[in-house]
């Protein structure tokens, strides 16, 4: 059993990679998103609520195919890896902006008003008084798709991307022993998994203990 | 009417008496430009606003001229506009028409578009402080930093002259103790407090207060009602919409009476309150002191 541990295991660094980058990417790009679709341009906010629709609309597994074995009939050849990460961000940016959508929209207009009564510009309001508030409020959400992402990334095995659902696959197919790497690999994902949802409790009661909102 | 009169006779020693060099340090009269106008200084002045909302006109027109120091209270029944109107005068609301002239700066509207750049309207909003119903502190920043944050960001001070700032601020709304503390951790009367300095901190010309005691208890709405009090002394120029009757009564120079988006009637206090001319103002001032 620890024999199988040790073959599957090294699978965890591109899985790890994969998850944390596309995610890293997914939180930046999701900021001009939601901006797009609360923007007071009726052109801008349709094209970003139309993205929004399009990417979430298609299974993220069809878009990983997409990527990886369409692109190449037109010109681009992304290794494996790069087409997962390339998917897997623009799906999670699509979420995520979903997500500091409604966090926003949790603010209270009050905080707005006031900003502006203060003389405050557009960008210090956003960054230093609705964001931080926008930050707490997601930060819950936010982990949650992570720890979503986490899962969703076993998928990028499909085109190839030697993670740790891959080397699961392979070594089934090579010992039979299925059930025994399932459970290993399962386990694996839930050790990388559990420290994440504990971080995000923990920096959550703590922020919660700091301020509370309204 | 009686027990209006007897808390004015009660408190009459504390009734506002600009200091003594009050005049003075309003630097030197500029003269009027325009011939129009009257020889008074006048400090703020919003000009023909008019507001929708939906079909409904909110604002028919109104025009509210204040002059330098002067305290001017805004009564009337809920719906009537007073908010609006004072919302109005930094922006917060728009006006389909209007304009609102502070020292040399005219921003104004004309069929719901604003005629002035967004850098004017800034220093528009910069020159006049507000004070809301519902406080509106930062809720993930101590007090302190509530204070200290727009005038780095706004003013461009130093942090160091910001904190000072922030500190005798604190200090004269007798809130020193609470420098560190978050919003959530003050009470209402507090944060009211708070909020008062934070817009005291920009040096505005003009302070706008809407209804800054309604949200609190009686108790609670005293504390800061007293620091209005002290800021009307110290000459501030300030526009109150108000249901403080006392307030109202003691503390300002001038009362209007808004009714349907209209002044309906406008004087001294005396005169307003006392020995009101419109039947409307009587009706009101019958239903509000009866309480």
């Amino acid at each position: 059993m620890w024999h199988i541990f040790t073959i599957i295991g090294p699978g965890a660094a591109n899985t790890v990679l994969l998850t944390s980058i596309s995610f890293a990417f997914g939180a930046v790009l999701a900021i001009p998103v939601t901006l797009a679709t609360r923007s007071s341009f009726l052109l801008l906010r349709g094209v970003g609520r139309g993205l929004v629709e399009f990417v979430r609309s298609i299974p993220v597994l069809v878009w990983l195919f997409i990527v990886f074995f369409g692109l190449p009939q037109e010109g681009l050849s992304p290794s494996p890896l790069v087409a997962a990460i390339a998917t897997l961000s623009v799906v999670s940016a699509v979420y995520l902006s979903e997500i500091y959508r409604g966090g926003i929209a949790a603010i209270d207009r009050g905080q707005w008003e006031a900003s502006r009564a203060l003389g405050f510009g557009r960008l210090d309001t956003g960054s230093r008084i609705v964001g931080p508030q926008v930050l707490r409020v997601v930060l819950p959400p936010v982990a949650t798709y992570g720890i979503g992402l986490l899962k969703d990334s076993a998928l990028a095995s499909t085109i190839g991307v030697v993670e740790l659902t891959y080397r699961a696959n392979t070594e089934t197919q090579l010992t039979g022993k299925g059930l025994t790497v399932d459970i290993i690999v399962g386990i694996i994902y839930l050790l990388i998994g559990l420290p994440l949802a504990v971080i995000s409790r923990h920096v959550d009661s703590r922020l919660r203990a700091k301020f509370s909102l309204t | 009417m009686a027990c209006l009169a007897s808390h004015r006779s009660g408190e009459s020693s504390n009734q506002r008496v600009l200091p003594t060099w009050w005049p003075s340090k309003r630097g030197p009269r500029v003269l009027s430009e325009k011939a129009a106008e009257p020889a008074v200084e006048t400090q703020l002045a919003a000009s023909h606003i008019s507001k929708y909302f939906g079909g409904n006109k909110v604002l028919d027109d109104v025009s509210l001229n204040v002059r330098k120091g002067e305290v001017v209270s805004i009564i009337g029944p809920s719906g009537a506009g007073k908010s609006t109107f004072l919302r109005c005068i930094n922006f917060l609301e728009v006006p389909y028409e209007g304009s609102v002239s502070l020292d040399t700066l005219t921003i104004s509207v004309v069929n719901g578009k604003l005629r002035n750049s967004g850098k004017e309207l800034a220093a528009l909003r910069r020159k006049v402080g507000m004070v809301f119903q519902s406080f509106n502190l930062f809720p993930h920043l101590t007090a302190q930093r509530n204070i200290t944050l727009p005038q780095e960001r706004v003013l461009g001070r130093s942090r160091r002259e910001a904190e000072q700032r922030a500190l005798n601020l604190l200090r004269r709304v007798g809130l020193e103790a609470k420098a560190h503390s978050y919003p959530s951790q003050c009470s209402g009367g507090q944060q009211q407090r708070v909020a008062i300095a934070r817009a005291l901190a920009l040096d505005p010309q003009v302070m706008l207060f809407d209804e800054p005691t309604s949200a609190l208890d009686p108790e609670v709405g005293t504390e800061v009602l007293a620091v209005m009090r002290q800021l009307a002394e110290e000459g501030m120029t300030m526009l109150v919409v108000t249901h403080e009757m006392r307030f109202a009564q003691n503390v300002s120079d001038r009362v209007l009476v808004m009714v349907d988006g209209r002044i309906i009637e406008e004087g001294s206090p005396d005169i307003v309150l006392m020995a009101p001319q419109q039947e409307r103002t009587r009706q009101f001032l019958k239903a509000v002191l009866r309480e």
